[in-house]
């Protein structure tokens, strides 16, 4: 579904990833594991148009993908990053409107009701502004938003981050809700437990490059590359 | 979103109110003053509309005003064009510009965004100055006002016309507001906020930038037409980035990015000058020190200023009507 072959990409002077490849399978859970700095983030955001590759090719369903990160969106895929971004003078309806005028419709899978279906404390909220969410909230928010661009591959940048652990369980549960409905998704996680019970394939990132393929089982089952890689 | 708060509402009550009693209360000088207040409203909403809710701060904005005059004035007087057909045409050209300029300017951000759009300003400027065809430094007139006579009114009267510019200034208003209500408006505001989020959210934000650009550009014509109408002749002066300038002043002056506070700001900003004028020649000193002190008070304006004072007065009041018990009942009961 997703290829990166021999990526390089960075921050202005400073190259982050040397050489990346990967390959993410349709209707699966990739989750992306490294320590902070590996190159997590920075895989995705390359993957999103947000920095450009200085090399390497990223192909979606066999064909190259865009540069323009508005275009990467257009062709299917959901990105919803670590900083959440909620619009804070937006309120929860027109954040979640900005992301259905554009890729709503009358045959669109995912829907307003749909999402506030899957998040109901959403529907609770719809009327109050972006910056009286609570983290969790915020994090619903930034996934239903992503839903709503109706994606066939949706990638997430640490969904657990700074959050209780009552709504890291809540989002474990409509992560699984979504893979059991089919939706391909990559994840990048510093919570080793939560990515590899959501998860079926896994990468290692570490100083730029995978250093570890195999499955969320193996991984769990190998504590040599945890303590390696991970420092699990 | 941009949000009509009974403050807002109250706030445009009185700016209406306050221009009605003055249109039929003031002389000649009076509704002049008046008059210039309601015009340069009109080209504060422009630039609010895309510095206030889109970053994009305009050196440019003048300039366009002088677009949407020049191009009135020669397709009304030079050409001898219908002044209605002129009007369209000339705001359709402004918006045609605007857009343009938006669209080359959009790629940029901060500093540069403004250096662009103060080099196309300049060059309006310079080509104007410069071009017989438009009278060069010697400017245009032979201006009539629309003739409105069928309908009994005669804009040549200063009271009719400063009613005109009230209903004109209302529904550039209303149509500011609409566009920052609809989808481009909470795109714009989305782009101002986090450019590559909204990037990511599939959307063009250089698009959308120009899009409003454009669309400030038929206020800013509109202005500028008005403006032609109002002193009945044109200069180069117009487009010179210092009209830019202070349009920016008194955007700031009056709150960015709340629509309500530039009209304050226009108003405060000419009356301020006319009136320190009758004392001194150097009212701009005074406007500097207002201007230092409304920057260094980190209000947004005049009307930010009131909306901070006015939100905190309701959190009391919320507090003190759900608070049950006095502080000293509480340490009574602990």
């Amino acid at each position: 579904m997703l290829e990166l072959s021999a990526i390089d990409s960075g921050y202005g002077e400073t190259q982050v990833l040397y050489g990346l490849s990967l390959t993410a399978k349709a209707g699966r859970v990739m989750a992306i594991l490294g320590r902070n700095g590996a190159g997590k983030s920075t895989t995705l955001k390359t993957i999103m148009g947000l920095l450009p590759a200085r090399s390497g090719s990223i192909t979606f369903d066999g064909k190259p993908i865009p540069t323009r990160a508005f275009d990467v969106a257009k062709s299917g895929i959901a990105y919803v990053p670590e900083t959440r971004d909620i619009f804070p003078s937006l309120t929860v309806r027109e954040n979640l409107e900005i992301a259905a005028k554009r890729f709503g419709g009358a045959d669109a899978e995912w829907t307003l009701e749909r999402v506030v279906d899957l998040f109901p404390r959403l529907g609770e909220r719809m009327d109050n502004g972006g910056m009286e969410l609570s983290g969790g909230e915020q994090q619903m928010l930034a996934i239903a938003r992503g839903l709503l661009m109706n994606p066939r591959l949706l990638i997430l940048d640490e969904p657990t981050e700074g959050l209780a652990p009552i709504i890291v369980k809540l989002i474990h549960d409509k992560l699984q809700e979504l893979k059991a409905a089919g939706l391909s998704m990559i994840i990048v996680e510093q919570n080793f437990g939560f990515a590899t019970s959501l998860a079926d394939d896994v990468v290692i990132v570490g100083k730029g490059q995978i250093v570890w393929t195999g499955s969320a089982e193996e991984i769990r089952a190998d504590e040599e590359t945890q303590h390696t890689w991970l420092g699990v | 979103m941009f949000r009509h708060t009974p403050l807002r509402y109250a706030a445009l009550v009185l700016l209406i109110g306050a221009a009605l009693t003055q249109t039929f209360t003031a002389g000649y000088f009076g509704l002049e003053i008046l008059i210039e207040i309601l015009i340069l409203g009109m080209l504060v909403l422009a630039l609010d509309l895309v510095a206030g809710f889109g970053g994009m701060v305009s050196l440019c904005h003048g300039a366009l005003m002088g677009v949407g005059a020049y191009a009135f004035v020669t397709l009304n007087v030079l050409v001898g064009l219908d002044p209605w057909l002129s009007t369209l045409a000339a705001v359709a050209v402004t918006a045609g510009i605007a857009w343009v300029i938006g669209a080359i300017c959009a790629r940029s951000h901060g500093i540069y965004f403004i250096m662009a759009t103060l080099a196309f300003g300049q060059m309006g400027y310079s080509y104007i100055f410069e071009s017989p065809l438009f009278g060069g430094d010697d400017g245009m007139g032979g201006i009539d006002r629309f003739d409105l006579t069928s309908i009994g009114l005669d804009l040549n009267d200063s009271k009719t016309f400063a009613l005109f510019c009230l209903a004109v200034l209302i529904a550039v208003y209303l149509f500011a507001a609409a566009i920052l209500k609809s989808g481009l408006g909470r795109s714009l505001i989305g782009v101002m906020h986090n450019e590559k989020r909204m990037k990511a959210l599939g959307q063009n934000t250089w698009r959308v930038k120009a899009d409003v650009f454009g669309l400030s550009g038929i206020i800013a014509g509109i202005a500028g037409v008005l403006a032609a109408q109002h002193i009945l002749f044109i200069s180069p002066g117009m487009l010179a980035w210092t009209v830019s300038g202070e349009a920016l002043v008194v955007v700031i002056l009056g709150g960015l990015g709340t629509l309500v506070g530039p009209l304050i700001g226009a108003a405060f900003f000419v009356v301020l000058k006319h009136q320190v004028s009758e004392v001194t020649s150097h009212w701009h000193l005074v406007v500097g020190v207002v201007l230092i002190a409304v920057v260094m008070s980190r209000a947004n304006g005049i009307f930010g200023w009131i909306e901070a004072r006015y939100g905190a007065w309701i959190d009391r009041r919320l507090t003190d009507s759900t608070r049950t018990e006095t502080p000293e009942e509480i340490l009574t009961d602990a």
